[in-house]
């Protein structure tokens, strides 16, 4: 399967009065045609400015993209105009927000709101641009759209408004689609409503998808394959399965153990201690280090390199040296994939 | 749906409303459009070219109070007043009486009885002639206590005329009759030697009798109904904005009458009218028709283009003679003697004011430039406060009660209060308060004797002493100070029986004089008029009262 | 909807019941009467005055002729100007202040709201600066200043408009621009921050990631929600031009109404004084609630009535 889009080496710092914030420190990922990438990691690990800076939504100034190259079906994106850009936005690529209840224009009609893309990438005429909004609204499991189509934001409940606002990024058929924690503002039950809606759209669409969230729990439901943010860096990546049942990087393994059960009965919930880096003044070695238990001397001066764990696994730890101690995951973390495999199995 | 229609109508009916308007605009700007072309060639005018055009603008500040000579009583009234009505006589440019309505005068020998013959060509602006009738009707009008003049007062020296208009005697009583259509007699009260002056002031003007019964509203606007008998008539009033005169052709004397046409605007701020004025929108800024900003004035004199001519004015302070400490005369000297009015004329009045030593102003007493006492006299003002504070019984200037100086509202009231205020404190050692109330309430407050000292002005109605002088004959009525005085008032009267024209001034002058030594008032300025005006107008006549009259004007 | 407006007409009753009150009795609570000057009137003619406009009455019965005549929208004849009815003085000044209080809030909104969008748009950049600079100075210049010298810049040393008067469009200028100019500099800054705020929305960022250009971004999605505070300021607004049409046409000798305003209360002209209260009264509270319905009309989240009404 082909790549729709590359990241290479993508550089992106925010100058503010405090100094530079290296927000994204040399990121590298893909996507593949019709796959769902997941892109993990605490809150302030770079995510958002990564995935904004694809549909180059970042403000600049005070952004700025330093270095690396975007390719989305081999042109680089970075390069383009942003009177260029906006062929792409919206049409090629589209994005879902994380907070529904803001991310949609309150004076507008939904209706409005879905055709406008259309209207401006698609250039079809107005009544056409309607009824396609009636079966975008349809699609995302609206109950009678017809009226629905011709209501304001304030009139839908919160999951829906999540749907509408899928449905507007749909609007013109986007070969990728970006939603950034799109399930994070919302309860539980719509949270797995708005999941399977998205999966369901996938089937559908084959529209490849980067799902952002900083909730591994979610992920191993709705992506093909996982990458693992933190400091900035992608510091583990892999298929689902190879990231839940045979976690490298100690990172990963925190994540892992802080994640909110889905099921009751599980107990202990371990969040990970100590803080984010310092984006302004990020650390010499490995970012994770200073949180890190099994750290090592190398960790606190040497920035470990992606060590290859199979041909789609990669995680960037010492650990993975071959002069490194052969370390267990924790117990806790073990017993969770332990877990993990049962339920696999029952499905 | 719904709203937007409901949204629509409004922004709809919005603009309907803004479209009346912008309409009504539109037809405004063509009803003077001919005047935006004057304004333009006036400007020219400016600019000294002598073929000019016959046009006089000049802003009267407000609406005048009415255009109706029975009811107006402000000067607003008169200045338009005295181009469109003529009285029986007219203040000639030498500034005396001319026959003017009347074209003989008849006088008995004991001064109480006039008769005068109108002019046969005497027309109204609509060719009615002018009758003696329309007088009589005019006066006893204006008495009659139903119509509410309040300047019905100025008739008083008809015989009956007070008793009528009080409601005491009977309209038909009034000693004037229309014996025929040409011939008017008056009966007077009294011997009144300045009668002739009178009959030129607007209270005296006639009344378009025939017009005026059948239409009661007859002075409410422009129009066939609002005819005038003077040199020009109103032929157009837009209410609070302007008024257009335009040569009465009906008028005796209308070879006289040069200019085309009269456009009053009606402006109530006088740095706006100075700035038109500047820009050759008005051929005149200041008084008697607006007023010139004080900030402006010395700029104005140094460029040597302010006009000042003195009026029959006096700016002065009147003493409540019946209250502590003011009731003894010692104390009310000191305070008169120790204002430096060199001092406040030089300083903040800077229209060219007169320093006043004295109550009738000098137009009417030509030596009262002089005055009874100096112009300021520290010691004087001190060995008189020192007599005073003795016979009051005070141990000293700190015992004396408090004293508070009134003036109604307004910048320049203020600053010259404060500069007395400061002269008594330097000169007697004084401490007085300020007081300042907005004129209604300060008029009040005068009237009822609320106050010790209080600022007041008089601007003479006609040009007789005996009009400032008449102010302190009686108590109550005009005379807020309360003082009296037998002989003051004796001489008075005697006056008006006196036919010798100098022994009645100099009774007059014994008068004043004790005015002046029980001083019950301490005058503090003469008024003048202050005025720009375009270089090329000529013969604008300026009474010694200070008011203009246009009949004779024009622009070389 | 009706419904709702059917209450808030009898609340504008109610309320301007309270202002007649109010006012009637305030004014005669204040010393001086109309007919008071310098020369005392003969008592009979003060009485004969007094019980022609009917002021012999006892206060109480005064009031209720009032209520009665304001009912009947008949203020009755002016005590200071002879001949004049106080429904005159209105019909004739008010299309005056009208025309000139819509060209001041057309300017301020107009200007207003390009400058502030400018600022914001260009925020941190020399237009918003020079925006904003324009916006201190009007809000802080008062507006008979501003007047003075906008008349004497552009009327007196370049001689581009009239000095004064209202006679052709050229004169309605200065006015309507002095007038305009506090509403002006404030819808500025409202319209600035406003935009500002929108701008940072989500919905915006939305927008961007739709493709739109920034065009289409400002007009369709952040001017209209940027206006939202603007449209609530109308209310303000209005009343801000009908207190500030007293002064401004004072200085250009302006026939409207708002000078009567102030001269009948030196005047003690109680007639005129009350009918220009009431009318003021009417129109301003008819504006606030055309300015509420407009509001409801351009935010669907506001509901003027409970959902029975709709
Ligand atoms: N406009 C900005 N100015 C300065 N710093 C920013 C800006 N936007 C994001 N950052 C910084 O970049 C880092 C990454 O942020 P983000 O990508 O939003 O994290 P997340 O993974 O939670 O989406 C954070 O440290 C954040 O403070
Ligand atoms: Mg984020």
């Amino acid at each position: 399967m082909e790549n729709i889009l590359e990241v290479n080496d993508l550089k992106v710092s925010f100058n503010t009065f405090a100094g530079e914030v290296q927000a994204v420190r040399g990121v590298n990922f893909h996507v593949k045609k019709g796959e769902t990438l997941a892109i993990v990691g605490e809150s302030g690990s770079g995510k958002s400015v990564t995935t904004q800076s694809i549909m180059r939504l970042i403000p600049m100034p005070p952004g700025e993209i330093k270095g690396g190259e975007i390719l989305f079906e081999g042109t680089d994106l970075v390069k383009k105009s942003d009177k260029q850009m906006e062929k792409v936005r919206g049409k090629d690529i589209a994005m879902i927000f994380q907070d529904p209840m803001t991310s949609l224009n309150p004076t507008m009609k939904i209706g409005r709101q879905i055709m406008e893309s259309m209207i401006k990438h698609r250039k079809i005429a107005k009544t056409d641009a309607k009824k396609r909004a009636i079966e975008l609204l349809d699609l995302v499991g609206i109950p009678k759209p017809e009226q629905r189509v011709d209501q304001y934001p304030h009139e839908f409940s919160g999951g829906m408004r999540q749907r509408a606002m899928i449905a507007v990024a749909l609007a013109s058929d986007p070969k990728l689609l970006i939603a950034d924690e799109p399930t994070t503002a919302l309860d539980v039950t719509i949270q797995a409503q708005i999941l399977e809606l998205l999966k369901d759209i996938q089937k559908k669409t084959n529209t490849s998808i980067i799902f952002i969230t900083h909730d591994l729990g979610v992920v191993a439901n709705v992506a093909d394959r996982v990458a693992v943010m933190y400091g900035g860096k992608i510091v583990e990546t892999g298929s689902v399965d190879e990231v839940f049942y045979n976690p490298q990087h100690p990172y990963t393994w925190g994540l892992l153990a802080s994640m909110p059960s889905l099921d009751a009965e599980e107990g202990e919930l371990q969040a990970i201690p100590g803080s984010p880096p310092d984006l302004t003044n990020p650390p010499k070695g490995d970012a994770f280090a200073a949180r890190n238990s099994y750290a090592m001397k190398v960790d606190f001066e040497m920035e470990p390199p992606m060590f290859k764990v199979s041909d789609t696994h990669y995680a960037a730890t010492w650990l993975l040296h071959e002069d490194a101690p052969k370390v267990e995951p924790p117990a806790v973390v073990r017993k969770r994939i332990e877990h993990f495999k049962e339920k696999a199995g029952e499905r | 749906m719904k709203k937007k229609l409901l949204l629509f109508s409004i922004l709809l009916v919005f603009s309907v409303i803004l479209a009346a308007c912008g309409g009504d605009d539109d037809s405004g700007e063509e009803g003077t459009s001919d005047n935006s072309g004057d304004n333009g060639e006036s400007t020219s005018d400016n600019g000294g070219e002598s073929s000019a055009e016959q046009v006089f603008k000049a802003n009267i500040a407000s609406e005048p109070f009415s255009l109706n000579p029975s009811l107006a009583n402000d000067a607003t009234s008169s200045a338009v007043l005295l181009q469109t009505f003529e009285g029986l006589t007219r203040i000639g440019p030498e500034g005396e009486p001319q026959e003017a309505m009347a074209s003989e005068i008849e006088t008995s020998d004991d001064l109480k009885k006039y008769t005068f013959t109108i002019r046969e060509d005497a027309k109204w602006s609509n060719g009615d002639p002018v009758t003696a009738q329309d007088f009589e009707y005019a006066w006893k009008w204006a008495l009659d206590p139903n119509n509410n003049s309040q300047y019905a007062y100025q008739l008083y020296y008809v015989k009956n005329a007070e008793a009528a208009n009080t409601g005491e005697g009977n309209l038909e009583d009034v000693g004037v009759t229309a014996v025929d259509e040409q011939t008017l007699e008056v009966e007077l009260e009294n011997p009144t030697p300045y009668f002739l002056e009178l009959t030129a002031f607007y209270t005296y003007f006639p009344v378009n009798s025939k017009i005026a019964k059948e239409n009661e509203e007859w002075y409410a606007d422009a129009g066939e109904n609002y005819v005038s008998n003077g040199p020009f008539k109103m032929t157009e009033w837009s209410h609070n904005d302007s008024i257009t005169l335009e040569p009465n052709e009906e008028y005796w004397d209308k070879d006289a009458v040069k200019l085309d046409r009269i456009e009053f605007a009606m402006i109530n701020d006088f740095n706006t009218e100075l700035n038109s004025f500047k820009q050759g929108e008005f051929d005149w800024a200041g008084s008697p028709f607006g007023s010139l900003p004080t900030e402006a004035i010395p700029s104005l004199k140094e460029d040597g283009s302010l006009n000042v001519e003195p009026i029959a004015g006096t700016y002065w302070y009147k003493f409540h003679t019946e209250k502590e400490p003011f009731n003894n005369v010692n104390i009310r000297k000191a305070f008169a003697y120790a204002i430096d009015r060199q001092g406040i004329v030089e300083n903040i009045t800077k229209a060219g004011q007169v320093p006043a030593m004295a109550a009738v102003p000098p137009t009417m007493f030509s030596d009262n430039e002089e005055g009874y006492f100096d112009a300021v006299n520290i010691e004087k003002a001190k060995e008189h406060l020192q007599k005073g504070i003795e016979e009051l019984g005070y141990d000293s200037v700190e015992d004396m009660p408090a004293v508070t100086l009134s003036y109604n509202t307004s910048e320049s009231h203020a600053k010259i209060a404060q500069a007395i205020q400061d002269m008594w404190k330097e000169n007697l050692g004084v401490e007085v308060e300020l007081s300042n109330a907005e004129w209604a309430v300060y008029i009040d407050q005068l009237h009822q004797g609320d106050y010790q000292i209080g600022r007041m002005g008089w601007l003479g109605d006609f040009n007789d002493p005996i009009n400032f002088l008449e102010l302190y004959k009686e108590k109550g009525g005009n005379n807020d100070t309360r003082w009296h005085s037998e002989e003051f008032a004796s001489l008075l009267e005697e006056s008006q029986t006196e036919t010798d024209s100098e022994k009645r001034t100099e009774m007059l002058k014994e008068a004043e004089g004790i005015l002046m030594d029980e001083m019950p008032i301490a005058p503090i300025y003469f008024y003048t008029n202050a005025w720009v005006q375009d270089e090329n107008l000529k013969d604008v006549v300026m009474s010694g009262l200070g008011d203009v009259q246009l009949k004779w004007a024009h622009f070389e | 909807m009706l419904k709702y407006i059917g209450k808030r007409l009898l609340y504008m009753v109610l309320t301007l019941w309270v202002i007649v009150t109010v006012t009637f009795f305030l004014m005669r609570a204040a010393p001086g009467s109309p007919f008071s000057g310098e020369k005392e009137l003969p008592p009979a003619i003060q009485a004969n005055l007094e019980a022609y406009y009917g002021l012999d009455k006892s206060l109480f019965m005064q009031y209720v002729d009032y209520l009665i005549s304001v009912v009947k929208w008949d203020f009755g004849p002016s005590l200071k100007y002879k001949g004049q009815s106080v429904n005159d003085l209105i019909s004739e000044g008010f299309p005056v202040s009208f025309a000139l209080g819509m060209e001041a809030i057309f300017l301020a909104l107009a200007l207003g709201v390009l400058l502030g969008a400018v600022a914001a748009l260009r925020h941190n950049k020399w237009q918003d600066y020079t925006a904003m600079i324009i916006a201190v100075l009007g809000i802080s210049v008062p507006s008979f200043i501003m007047a003075s010298g906008l008349q004497y810049v552009l009327a007196i040393k370049w001689s581009v408009l009239p000095v004064a008067r209202w006679e052709s469009f050229a004169h309605t200028i200065l006015p309507a621009l002095a007038l305009a100019s506090t509403p002006m500099a404030f819808i500025a800054r409202l319209t600035r921050s406003s935009m500002l705020e929108v701008i940072g929305n989500d919905y915006i960022k939305t927008a961007k990631s739709k493709g739109l250009n920034s065009t289409e971004i400002t007009v369709r999605h952040t001017i209209r929600n940027a206006m939202m505070p603007v449209v609530s300021y109308m209310g303000p607004l209005i009343s801000a031009i009908l207190t500030g049409s007293f002064v401004i046409e004072k200085i250009f000798g302006i026939p409207g109404l708002g000078m009567h305003f102030v001269t009948s209360i030196t005047n003690r002209d109680y007639s005129v004084i009350m009918g220009v209260t009431v009318f003021f009264s009417v129109l301003l509270l008819v504006s606030i609630l055309l300015v509420d319905i407009a509001y409801s009309l351009i935010d669907p989240r506001i509901k003027l009535a409970d959902k029975k009404g709709e």
